[in-house]
């Protein structure tokens, strides 16, 4: 095998629906060894792996051993101005051993600490792609050898650490759950006969006709997996999931020099359901043409005062209000209080935890998750799955009932107000699992045309602004997605130092804002806008709700150890994990929004090359 | 700094491994040389090449009318076609094929006697060059778009690392290295190769890398092997504000073969080999393969159990692939011409040209237009540097006497001219680096003669034996000045050689110390077969391709000490192909 490291850079776990749950049956014809090679090596396991404490005659033993391992098959195109960047397709299989020492009151596991055990090889790696049954023990058993030694390693500085602390938390480490047995019949990837690095070509020659744009890509990501599990306690699984992925970000500069980005991306369970070129084309255009209109746009001033969020923006602000609100486990046990700080103001803590009965939404709504869900209206969704990366079926949840809070997302790491999983432990890439939604549905009992919302919203913004001189009201149409947006990691990267540490406080970062005059009705663009404040607080006193339901399918981060927290919602199909949620627009009363967010730069010196628009 | 030697293997494991050659058990030291410049009048001019020369004016026409101008300006696109097989444990890790090209822009402002990449003090050098990803279809449109872009993000850092070196240099005390220019001026190239190109079926080698993997696992003590193939055709334009025109191109194939133990104490036990070849028609058959394969296991099974050394100084007995590596350490780092140059460096040889620094029977040359020794690959031949200088023949060291440097276009004080030595990995600015080093003696003898004058040595100083090292895997030489002047290199076969007769005995856990000018001056004679040493080497400019050879040395006095080991204990139980309790088994 070969050493993968934890938090690999290629993968999405997706979701199909497993069209037959044909359980535990044909799996033997297949000329598949993954499973038997597991379970030899578990059984020996079990049987045999001690290890002595030394200068003692005592033995310890693992108490629980888990073997994932994921097969992945992916096909990664991309594209700029017409032109092929790369084209990939291969196939590699990732395994993950772990090994838990002490009891399930109280184990090695979800400890944060700065100095543990290296092994030479490592419980992950990369696996051989054959499913044979050899070499795969020989990766298991060595596997399994370092997974069993980090833990009795981790195991004792937990318990040094804990014996430090003055009160001990009476919440178990791991919950039990039943055994799911659920073999299905391997897939066989399903590319279709397009031909997609055309495609790849032929979409991005969009962008030759935006001279003004500075950088573009369009990347095509298509993937099969099949996910295998594993446990000591008797879980067998073998799923099938899919994901496929058009996302493309592209930028300009300003005339004053301040850099605009948009982007643009839509997924789908398999490739063959992807929206054809001219469909792609239809929205690359869009999203370059309010590109252009942004570039020219005055930059946002700072405002107070009431926002409406259109249908498409207030799901994406939804996901990332909702996604550390609704982790219902407790956080990791950290070492290092500068560790916890940070992850705590990536929004890492839940707000609603303990807060159980409370009214935490305006007394209409029901929230609901639902990884059963195919589709909405219509519509498909993308974000289910039946049985979860800790091997729990996954259930559809009641999160919210008439706007009180009445369940959170648990995995099998217990919390404050739940200790039993409700099958929604998610990984994307052989991550540690974390309460994570799937479909995730808002609705209102009360819910009003969106021109209904928008006349309330013009009412209410011609009150609020009476007596100021500039009379206007904010409309955010779409919220930014950096991840995608942003062309390169460095910016990335620089956005996330400046504006992660709010993220948990409420920094939201909208992408395409209108000011409305309430008079006359005229739309104006603007340009830079960030909104701060805007917390899972804030959702109680929602002022208005649309009946326009809109689904928006997007990757959850998980590559960054983003999971459960605002950051979440920054996912790309390379590092997420699919998901979705409906929503209808949301008039706030009151929010506030400050002006530019990027700095300017000078202007290239030169005007661009010459480039034909026609390709 | 650290200068670990390593392998192209990009597997995590693999940090501290060197790759090497097959002995070329051959006594002639006649190259085969290629021409600098292959009159190929069949080779057609890339339509990029004209692409990045109109930006190229546009951008020069500009930025070099700025204050402070851009005084030069270089494209290089890197077109890469690379296959990749591996297998582990007897099972397809991964089978792959990728295309990629790259734009670099090179820009630089001042002048060749002052530019933004002058050294202050004990600033870091800026060692990356950003790599821009470009479309692998030819759209000359597409291209310049990029360089327009990189262009301008380059002046502009250029620029500001201009400005902060001159309002610096005010307050430095300059050094006489110092004073040198910082860009050599040198003869403009142009030189239009053929595009090169490979063509693999991956499928056999996808059935070779199971089948030799498979093979390991009948050994108990292999915990884990790993076998890749890998293949790249790289092409490769450049054009420069100073009216240099190149495309050419490189094609390299390579077999590695990896495995892991451990010791009863937990060290870990590691045997690499690997093979080069430039032709398909030169690829390893099976035969070749299978026997390292069962040398690698033997001496693995052997260094499992074999017993570790004590801490001792006595003579030493190197075979021709561990001397190489041995000299590519102790005296070929030190011999890059950028390492004179730089206040945080130890400059072990900048005053000592025209000194005696070895025995006067040793003569070293960097000749990196030399395709092969001795019927075997070298891996550090090429037609032009990363700076778009022709390779060159580059002696280093006449009869003991210090002459040259390897050099880049970064002059030192007396060598105003770079040798075609300016290597980096793709997206590390170049600098000063080793291509093919070639130890050459004049006192060589057989390895008969050489063993008995060994066992003599060992009398001599009265010790109960001496260490015959026949491999070394990497190891690291600190050059810098806070860091004490000291190679260590990792043996990873050595044999204790008792003066009375008694059979040589494997040994483990070595590491060589010592100062390197000192070690370099004991070696008191040579064997008189050049072997070669292929490897991948790692600096600031990332990982280059070399080679290195040299015939067995025998140093009078050599310093050892225990390695470091691992604290982590053997697999508890034993590997399940292995287990005297079965469980299940294959249906």
């Amino acid at each position: 095998m070969r050493h993968a490291g934890r938090i690999a850079a290629a993968a999405v776990l997706s979701v199909v629906f497993l069209s037959s749950t044909s359980e535990v049956a044909s799996a033997q014809q297949d000329n598949d060894h993954t499973l038997q090679a597991m379970r030899d090596e578990m059984a020996r396991s079990k049987a045999r792996l001690e290890l002595q404490i030394p200068n003692s005659d005592q033995t310890v033993r693992p108490f629980y051993i888990e073997y994932r391992l994921l097969d992945l098959e992916v096909r990664e195109i991309g594209a700029e101005f017409g032109d092929l960047l790369s084209s990939r397709h291969a196939r590699n299989r990732f395994m993950d051993v772990e090994a838990r020492m002490g009891s399930y009151k109280l184990d090695s596991s979800n400890f944060v600490s700065d100095d543990a055990f290296r092994g030479f090889i490592g419980p992950t790696g990369e696996v051989g792609v054959d499913r044979d049954y050899n070499s795969l023990r020989q990766d298991l058993w060595i596997a399994t050898d370092q997974a069993f030694k980090e833990a009795v390693d981790t195991y004792s500085r937990k318990k040094g650490y804990l014996s430090s602390l003055a009160r001990q938390s009476d919440i178990d480490d791991f919950s039990k759950t039943e055994p799911v047995q659920l073999i299905a019949p391997l897939e066989t990837p399903d590319w279709t006969n397009r031909n997609w690095e055309q495609e790849a070509r032929d979409t991005s020659a969009v962008m030759r006709a935006f001279s003004q744009i500075h950088e573009s890509r369009v990347t095509y990501y298509l993937v099969y997996a099949t996910e295998y599990l594993l446990t000591s306690e008797g879980t067998e699984i073998r799923q099938n999931r899919s994901v496929a992925a058009i996302e493309a970000g592209m930028d300009a500069v300003a005339d004053d020099g301040v850099p605009v980005n948009h982007y643009y991306a839509t997924y789908a369970v398999r490739p063959a359901e992807l929206p054809s070129v001219d469909a792609v084309r239809k929205g690359l255009n869009v999203a370059c043409s309010e590109l252009m209109a942004l570039r020219s746009a005055p930059p946002a001033q700072d405002y107070t005062g009431p926002v409406l969020f259109e249908a498409r923006a207030a799901a994406s602000l939804l996901a990332q209000e909702l996604s550390p609100a609704l982790d219902g486990a407790r956080p990791p046990i950290s070492f290092s209080p500068v560790l916890e700080q940070m992850l705590t103001g990536l929004g890492a803590k839940s707000d609603w935890v303990g807060r159980l009965g409370a009214r935490v939404l305006p007394p209409t709504v029901t929230l609901v998750d639902d990884p059963g869900a195919k589709e909405f209206q219509g519509t498909p969704l993308i974000g289910g799955y039946a049985v979860d990366e800790e091997g729990v079926r996954g259930q559809k949840v009641t999160l919210v009932e008439n706007g009180v809070l009445k369940a959170e997302l648990m995995s099998r790491r217990p919390g404050p107000d739940f200790d039993k999983s409700n099958g929604h432990g998610r990984a994307a890439f052989l991550n540690d699992a974390k309460p994570t939604m799937s479909n995730l549905i808002f609705s209102s009992s009360e819910a009003v045309s969106p021109g209904d919302l928008r006349k309330k919203f013009l009412t209410e913004c011609r009150e609020e602004k009476q007596s100021e001189h500039e009379k206007y009201c904010l409309v955010v149409r779409e919220m930014d997605n950096p991840a995608l947006s942003l062309l390169h990691t460095e910016e990335f990267s620089e956005l996330l130092a400046s504006f992660g540490g709010g993220a948990g406080t409420g920094d939201r970062l909208p992408l395409v804002v209108y000011r409305v005059y309430p008079d006359s009705g005229r739309e104006e663009m603007v340009r830079g806008a960030r909104i701060i404040g805007l917390n899972t607080r804030a959702l109680r006193t929602i002022a208005g709700i649309g009946n326009d339901d809109f689904v928006f399918n997007y990757m959850q981060s998980q590559g960054n150890g983003f999971a459960g927290t605002a950051l979440a919602a920054f996912g790309s199909a390379q590092l997420g994990l699919p998901a979705s949620i409906v929503a209808p627009s949301l008039l706030f009363d009151e929010v506030e929004v400050r002006g530019e967010r990027a700095e300017a730069k000078r202007l290239p010196l030169l005007a661009p090359p010459p480039m034909t628009a026609a390709k | 700094m650290r200068f670990p030697l390593i392998t192209a293997n990009r597997s995590r494991w693999i940090s501290h491994l060197v790759g090497l050659g097959l002995v070329a058990g051959l006594a002639l030291l006649s190259a085969e040389r290629a021409e600098a410049y292959p009159p190929d009048a069949q080779a057609k001019r890339s339509p990029l090449l004209g692409a990045l020369q109109a930006e190229l004016d546009r951008s020069m026409k500009t930025y070099g009318a700025q204050d402070p101008p851009a005084y030069y300006i270089g494209y290089t696109v890197t077109d890469s076609v690379r296959v990749d097989v591996s297998g582990s444990n007897g099972a397809l890790l991964n089978s792959s094929q990728a295309h990629n090209r790259w734009l670099e822009v090179a820009l630089r402002t001042g002048s060749y006697q002052l530019d933004d990449t002058h050294k202050v003090g004990d600033r870091p050098a800026q060692n990356d060059s950003p790599v821009v990803g470009v479309p692998v279809d030819d759209d000359p449109e597409v291209l310049r778009r990029a360089a327009w872009l990189e262009t301008d993000k380059r002046y502009r850092d250029a620029e500001e690392a201009l400005i902060k070196i001159k309002t610096g240099k005010e307050v430095k005390v300059e050094t006489a290295e110092g004073k040198a220019p910082d860009f050599s001026r040198e003869q403009p190239h142009v030189s239009i190769g053929p595009e090169v190109t490979i063509n693999v079926d991956r499928t056999p080698w996808e059935a070779k890398v199971r089948a030799y993997t498979k093979a390991f696992r009948e050994s108990a003590a292999i915990i884990n092997s790993i076998v890749t193939f890998s293949a790249q055709a790289q092409n490769v334009m450049q054009v420069t504000s100073e009216g240099t025109q190149l495309q050419y191109g490189q094609i390299r194939y390579r077999l590695e073969l990896f495995i892991q133990g451990k010791a009863p104490d937990g060290m870990d036990i590691e045997r690499y080999n690997n093979f080069d070849w430039v032709d398909p028609k030169e690829a390893p058959d099976d035969k070749a393969v299978y026997a390292a394969e069962s040398t690698m296991r033997k001496e693995l099974e052997g260094l499992v159990k074999a017993p570790l050394v004590d801490p001792t100084v006595g003579p030493a007995l190197l075979t021709g692939r561990a001397a190489a590596v041995f000299f590519h350490e102790v005296f070929g780092h030190r011999a890059e011409g950028h390492r004179q140059k730089d206040v945080n460096e130890g400059q072990t040889f900048s005053k000592k040209v025209g000194e005696q620094i070895l025995p006067p029977f040793l003569s070293i040359t960097d000749d990196t237009t030399m395709k092969k020794l001795g019927g075997q690959e070298l891996l550090g031949y090429y037609q032009f540097d990363d700076e778009g200088v022709p390779a060159e023949r580059v002696t280093l060291v006449d009869h003991g006497v210090l002459k040259n440097f390897e050099m880049s276009r970064s002059p030192l004080m007396g060598f105003p001219h770079s040798n075609g030595h300016g290597r980096r990995q793709l997206g590390a600015t170049p600098v000063s680096r080793q291509g093919n080093l070639i130890v050459q003696s004049s006192k060589s003898m057989t390895d008969a003669e050489l063993r008995r004058k060994f066992i003599e040595l060992i009398k001599e100083q009265q010790k109960p034996y001496g260490l015959l090292i026949d491999d070394i895997a990497g190891g690291f030489t600190f050059t810098g000045r806070g860091q004490p002047q000291a190679f260590q290199v990792q043996p990873l076969v050595v044999y204790e050689v008792f003066a009375d007769g008694r059979p040589d005995e494997l040994v483990r856990g070595v590491d060589i110390v010592g100062t390197p000018l000192a070690a370099l001056t004991k070696i008191v004679a040579t064997g008189n077969t050049p072997e070669v040493f292929n490897g991948y080497c790692g600096a600031e400019s990332g990982s280059v391709p070399v080679a290195a050879a040299s015939p067995a040395i025998l140093i009078s006095e050599m310093e050892v000490q225990k390695k470091e080991t691992s604290t982590d204990r053997p697999p508890i139980l034993p590997p399940p192909a292995h287990d005297p309790v079965q469980t299940g088994g294959q249906q």
